[in-house]
């Protein structure tokens, strides 16, 4: 019945990719060669699958693609989706790539003195205001958010606040710019995410693909 | 920009609906009501306002965030405006109506307003058109409801419809049968929302297998009723289970051309919701068409609440589903037409629209202004003439 219409699967842009590529091998999905070149312009792409096409664009949006019914099928880290919360998202899979780590972080002279028992306010620069502001009004604190699209560890040494909250893999980009991790406030992985309605009208198109990306995680973690 | 623009600015999620949606608005909202109607369902037709006092008891709990408030200057209490009127069928049918016969069929329609939008559905005002079927506990009502539900859209013309039934209290039942603390609850309810089988996993510690299996056999009935049948469940969950499937069954037997999924674990946009409860979609659709299920209708002076089930049908969503209206037939009469003639026309089905001042002598110039005018006839040497361009 919904032969004729197409399932749309969105995957971020940038360095996500060269992890998903596997596994999307593993359950079965090719794209046409263009979706490998960075250069194409190209932004949908056919697969080997008739009737399933691949969209790349930027991490943060694949949430709201796919929470909006545009695409069914996407591959999001839960930092996204803790950021924007849409309840007409379903993650049934974590993929168990791009891991890293939410954290807030600060100077390191200003842990030496600080007493974070004692605030009532903090000023944090992050691209995650919605997760910022939950964390910190868990403990009373009220958050006031600089949203920044990048570079946030500038935003301490030049004065804009003092802390920062951003995504954390090695420590490394936080310790060159004299910046300390103070507090994890969630691990991260890319997820498998699908569209509630999609779910309910195309299950079985859309558990074929959970359960081929199910079935290629367990390989790459059976071969590590 | 000018400041006549600003001043036609609506505050965010309010629409001004316009020709010709606004006739095909209540064509269709017409057309649901007399399928109610001709079910044996009889209209009631409750106020906009009430007091908070009346509104956001029992059911209307779960509303209280979604509604806009208002100080009546006469008693000085506080109102709500209305974001829910099964709420206020509620409060009529344990009321006013409490001596009625039962099973008592009531239906609505009218609009609601809530005080934020969701992404599916952004506006802030919308109408809902819904039938209630109070004082029955058996499945047989839960079919009846759903059925109905289905046969209204299928009438007004919408077609590959999806039934979702869900069970939102499967998930609470179960988590205290087996002891779980608050926090742990709180925790497996948000992993078990998002379908997170990882998470579902970590919080359910020893009973992730019953809890996985719930997950595993979200999806089309046939599969699911018999997965769920399987399921090692305690006492009060298996009750709640076994009348999902039942229900799941005999809409099946009796509607076998929907697309029929079972999702045990659903809760969101089901907060009042006490037993099987649904939603209806279509693939491809934004938001819902339809959605409702079974709820406890609390008198409001307290005492014991009655059975009851209902659902709601969404009617943005379905003229989104429909498209845009059929052209209507709307001829232009020239000046001078006498009155027997324009009333001829409209007994025949027409739409008459007058052109006072333009005589139709000139027949191009008169099919021009039919044209102007969004007329699809013009009436030329006294018949009907097509003026559209196919």
């Amino acid at each position: 019945m919904n032969a004729n219409q197409p399932l749309t699967i969105a995957v971020p842009k940038g360095r996500i990719l060269s992890e998903l590529r596997p596994l999307m091998r593993g359950a079965g999905l090719e794209p046409e060669a263009a979706f490998d070149d960075d250069s194409a312009r190209q932004l949908r792409f056919a697969t080997n699958v008739p009737g399933v096409e691949l969209i790349r664009v930027r991490s943060f949006d694949v949430a709201t693609f796919v929470a909006f019914g545009a695409a069914q099928i996407g591959v999001a880290g839960n930092d996204i989706i803790m950021e924007f919360d849409y309840p007409d998202l379903y993650v049934p899979l974590d993929l168990e790539i791009g891991k890293c780590r939410v954290s807030v972080a600060e100077p390191l002279e200003l842990r030496a003195t600080d007493d974070p028992s004692r605030w009532s306010h903090v000023r944090v620069a992050t691209k995650y205001p919605a997760i910022t502001r939950r964390h910190f009004a868990a403990r009373g604190v009220h958050a006031e958010c600089i949203k920044l699209n990048g570079a946030m560890e500038l935003a301490p040494t030049l004065g804009l606040c003092r802390r920062i909250v951003d995504l954390v893999s090695t420590g490394k980009t936080l310790e060159a710019n004299g910046l300390v991790e103070v507090e994890k406030i969630a691990d991260v992985t890319s997820r498998l995410i699908v569209n509630r309605a999609a779910m309910k009208t195309r299950p079985t198109e859309i558990r074929h693909w959970i359960d081929g990306f199910g079935r290629a995680v367990q390989a790459v973690r059976h071969a590590a | 920009m000018p400041p006549a623009d600003s001043n036609a600015l609506l505050p965010a999620g309010l629409h001004d609906v316009l020709p010709p949606d606004a006739d095909h608005a209540a064509d269709v909202q017409e057309a649901l009501r007399q399928c109610f109607r001709a079910n044996g369902y009889e209209r009631i037709k409750p106020p906009l306002i009430e007091f908070e006092t009346s509104l956001l008891i029992g059911a209307g709990a779960a509303m209280e965030r979604e509604t806009f408030r208002l100080m009546d200057p006469v008693s000085r209490r506080m109102m709500g405006l209305r974001s829910d009127i099964t709420v206020q069928i509620a409060r009529i049918a344990t009321s006013r109506l409490a001596r009625a016969p039962r099973p008592l069929r009531i239906s609505y329609d009218g609009d609601v307003t809530r005080v934020t939008g969701n992404n599916q559905r952004p506006e802030r005002q919308f109408t809902q058109v819904g039938a209630e079927l109070i004082g029955v506990e058996s499945a047989g009502a839960d079919v009846e409801a759903i059925l109905l539900a289905v046969s209204a859209l299928s009438q007004i013309g919408i077609e590959n419809l999806c039934v979702d039934l869900s069970l939102p209290t499967l998930v609470p039942a179960l988590m205290d049968a087996l002891g779980m603390d608050a926090e742990t609850q709180s925790r497996l309810s948000q992993a078990l929302d998002r379908k997170d089988a990882t998470q579902t996993a970590d919080v359910a510690g020893d009973h992730a297998a019953t809890f996985a299996a719930l997950l595993d056999l979200c999806g089309p009935a046939e599969a699911g009723i018999d997965a769920l049948t399987k399921v090692d469940l305690p006492a009060p969950a298996r009750r709640e289970a076994d009348r999902l499937v039942e229900v799941a069954r005999q809409v099946t037997a009796q509607a076998p051309e929907i697309t029929l999924t079972i999702d045990p674990v659903e809760k969101r946009g089901l907060e009042y919701h006490t037993g099987v409860s649904f939603m209806i979609l279509k693939p491809a659709l934004r938001g819902e068409l339809a959605g409702g299920g079974r709820y406890l209708a609390e008198p409001v002076g307290g005492g014991d609440g009655e059975p009851a089930t209902g659902f709601t049908i969404y009617l943005d969503t379905v003229l989104r589903a429909l498209g845009d209206p059929p052209l209507a037939l709307r001829i232009l009469l020239p000046a001078g037409v006498d009155v027997a003639t324009a009333s001829n026309l409209r007994d025949e089905g027409w739409i008459t629209v007058p052109a006072l001042d333009v005589d139709g002598a000139n027949p191009e110039a008169f099919a021009d202004e039919a044209r102007r005018l969004g007329c699809s006839h013009a009436l030329i040497g006294g018949s009907p003439h097509p003026v559209t361009a196919d």
